[in-house]
């Protein structure tokens, strides 16, 4: 039973991999718009994440999975899961990189730019290493969180780890243990990341506090 | 506009399902606010046994998907022997995730209360449990209130998952509408507009509720 | 610490204060050494020092808010032995009773009307009703000059008035002693003297006081002797006046030099 269960640990770091890859890449050019000086723009990037972030995941995935095929856009279940988790990590990311971006003081812009820097090198060597330290922990802290959504693309038939463990569960009636494994699962895959995220923000922070 | 008739003319289709999601929403928060606010209390405590029990259940809840657990709850009572409707698993089970948010919550505003708030307690005689229930538990509370009301809005967010064990709330009821009349973009789209305004006018709330409470604090 | 337990025996006289062999350390890090006090009921003695000498410490070892390593607290009648393990919670309990403290930062309880931070304690440590604690309350806010405050949150107050509903909700419980953790190093000047103000009345009213100050002139006019500590040692303790103008310590001259100077 269990290796049956655990047959769905592929697809769900799959899903969880690719969105949070493509959801971190997209995130950056709507962080920058989100920050954007231009009205129209910023307020269109606002309303991106705000929208994306106030509809439940599952109406997302049914939205794309149902509603796309309409306009004969017709997505494989995997596809379609891959779409709507790289969309809401996108929202997730761009509020993630905002707030490190707002943690560094006014005073480290202002003594960069008193230095003759322009807005790429100030980004790239000043503020990005500061702002780092405090959104790695939270990106972790975001792929747990997707993790755990990914769970949702057992609903339009994704054969991740709890499509499954449905699965066994309607074959052997044994729901508890099928679904308790399930969870176990779910737990054991982010212990790693929770002690990586924990690893990596100690040891940027000494670096840190030394320089 | 074609598609805002059509909207109109499914709303009543929808607004029950509607009223079952908020209605387990509020059921989930009556019942695992309080939850979450004994679990924080069994974890700061100094009974070990009853602290590890407590820490099982928050890690759970908080380290598996809300959707496993409610497929665990689902599946797993009546094999226990004990037989609930959908709706009642959804409560027990949400309440369950609600619980285990909550009460780390709960526990980083009990944390956030400045030492010195302690000192002044114990100085003025207040130790023990009576300058917990006067002096840090209120404090703590009000601490918490921003961070749990946005929770009671992932909660409503969350409930929609409750459709997977087929209790009868929107997203259930979407997805009914969208088999009868395959305007599946149109019906969902619908139901994104409906639990989005709901979330965004909860959020306003919170909003204002946090500037209030920052008042005294 | 026998010798010690053997000498609390004379008590001080009744409300007066007994500090013998006191004794702190944080791990391996030794704090305060060997520090005595003996003070008479209505006495105030002000502790000055450079930082880090230990006085907050002293001064919060004293309501066992740190627990001493060795060394016993005689306030009133009551005694506390902290070569005897844990002292037992009715002790304590007294031991804080008949002391009020007073902090750097006021720590007045922030969601509690300036009323409320005044008669609660009286209700639920002192079980007074809910009318003789109001009119503890009110008494006291008039003497305090801030009356008119009572139905404000603290928030909403200037750091001294902050300091001022502190010392009466101090005054609440009826202590024997006010134990004053530089009461006004946190305030403005102006704010400062409108605490000093109430701290100097309430030394002419007889209230036995310990007060960690940087206040010069608060040291040498309002208390009758005045501490000198550094190292987690006493240099000095005498009258103010001869300590403030002549003291006998290199150390202490140095000190004061330097806080006169400033
Ligand atoms: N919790 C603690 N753990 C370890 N060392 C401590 C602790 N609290 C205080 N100390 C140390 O004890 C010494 C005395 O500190 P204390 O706060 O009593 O000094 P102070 O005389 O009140 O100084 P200041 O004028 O700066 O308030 C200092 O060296 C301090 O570093
Ligand atoms: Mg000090």
């Amino acid at each position: 039973m269990f290796a049956q269960i655990a047959a769905g640990v592929g697809m769900t770091v799959s899903i969880t991999g690719a969105s949070l890859l493509i959801g971190a890449l997209l995130g950056l050019p709507l962080v920058a718009a989100r920050r954007s000086a231009w009205t129209p723009l910023r307020t269109l990037a606002t309303a991106y994440i705000d929208i994306v972030r106030t509809i439940p995941p599952i109406t997302w995935l049914f939205l794309i999975y149902f509603g796309l095929p309409q306009y004969a856009l017709r997505l494989d279940s995997v596809s379609a899961s891959i779409i709507g988790f790289s969309m809401i990590a996108s929202a997730y990311m761009a509020e993630t990189y905002r707030s490190g971006l707002l943690s560094i003081p006014q005073g480290q812009w202002e003594a960069a730019t008193a230095l003759g820097m322009k807005f790429l090198p100030k980004t790239r060597y000043i503020i990005t290493p500061q702002a780092f330290k405090v959104t790695l922990p939270a990106i972790a802290a975001y792929a747990i969180s997707l993790l755990k959504d990914s769970a949702l693309a057992s609903t339009i038939g994704v054969h991740e780890i709890t499509y499954q463990a449905g699965l066994v569960s309607r074959a052997t009636h044994q729901g508890l243990l099928a679904f308790s494994i399930a969870g176990l699962l779910y737990i054991a895959m982010s212990i790693p990341l929770a002690l990586a995220a924990r690893r990596v923000d100690r040891v940027l922070r000494q670096k840190l506090e030394v320089a | 506009m074609p598609f805002l008739d059509q909207w109109i003319s499914w709303l009543p289709a929808l607004s029950p399902g509607l009223g079952v999601s908020l209605t387990l929403t509020g059921l989930c928060l009556l019942f695992g606010m309080p939850f979450g606010l004994l679990l924080a209390l069994i974890l700061e405590g100094p009974v070990k046994p009853l602290r590890i029990a407590a820490l099982v259940v928050v890690e759970v809840g908080r380290g598996a998907p809300a959707l496993v657990l409610l497929y665990l709850l689902y599946f797993g009572l009546p094999e226990g022997g004990v037989t609930l409707s959908a709706f009642a698993t959804g409560v027990i089970s949400l309440s369950w995730t609600t619980g285990a948010y909550a009460s780390e919550l709960f526990r980083s505003g009990l944390a956030a209360v400045p030492a010195g708030q302690r000192e002044a307690a114990v100085t003025s005689g207040l130790r023990g449990w009576s300058g917990f229930r006067y002096i840090i538990l209120p404090q703590a509370i009000r601490i918490s209130t921003p961070p749990l009301a946005s929770l009671g809005v992932t909660i409503f967010q969350t409930s929609s998952l409750a459709f997977v064990i087929a209790v009868p709330e929107l997203m259930s009821k979407a997805y009914a509408l969208g088999s009868i009349t395959f305007e599946y973009l149109s019906v969902f789209a619908l139901t994104s507009v409906l639990y989005g305004s709901i979330t965004l006018v909860a959020l306003a709330f919170v909003r204002l509720a946090e500037q209030r409470l920052s008042r005294h604090l | 610490m026998e010798i010690a337990t053997e000498r609390a025996a004379s008590p001080p006289t009744v409300g007066g204060v007994k500090v013998l062999g006191l004794h702190k350390s944080y791990g391996k890090h030794a704090v305060l050494h060997d520090v005595n006090l003996d003070m008479a009921e209505g006495e105030v003695v002000s502790i000055i020092g450079p930082s880090g000498a230990g006085k907050s410490t002293f001064l919060r070892c004293l309501n066992y808010l740190e627990v001493p390593t060795a060394g016993t607290i005689t306030i009133g009648d009551t005694t506390v032995d902290a070569g005897a393990r844990r002292p037992d919670r009715a002790s304590l309990d007294r031991l804080r009773r008949v002391t009020g403290m007073v902090f750097q930062n006021f720590n007045l309880f922030p969601h509690l009307t300036v009323l409320e931070n005044i008669t609660l304690p009286q209700m639920k440590v002192l079980g007074r009703s809910r009318e003789e604690a109001n009119a503890v309350a009110d008494s006291l806010l008039n003497r305090v000059g801030l009356a008119a405050k009572s139905d404000q949150h603290p928030s909403r107050l200037s750091g001294g008035q902050q300091q001022r509903i502190a010392i009466a909700r101090a005054l609440a419980l009826s202590p024997k002693v006010m134990l004053f953790d530089e009461p006004t190093s946190a305030l403005d000047p102006e704010l400062g003297l409108e605490v000093l103000a109430v701290m100097r009345d309430l030394a002419d009213e007889g209230m036995t006081m310990i007060v960690v100050t940087h206040e010069m002139h608060f040291a040498r006019d309002v208390s009758d002797r005045v501490m000198v500590m550094a190292d987690g040692r006493v240099l000095e303790l005498g009258p103010s006046e001869q300590v403030m103008t002549a003291p006998t310590h290199e150390r202490t001259k140095k000190f004061l030099r330097a806080v006169l100077d400033r």
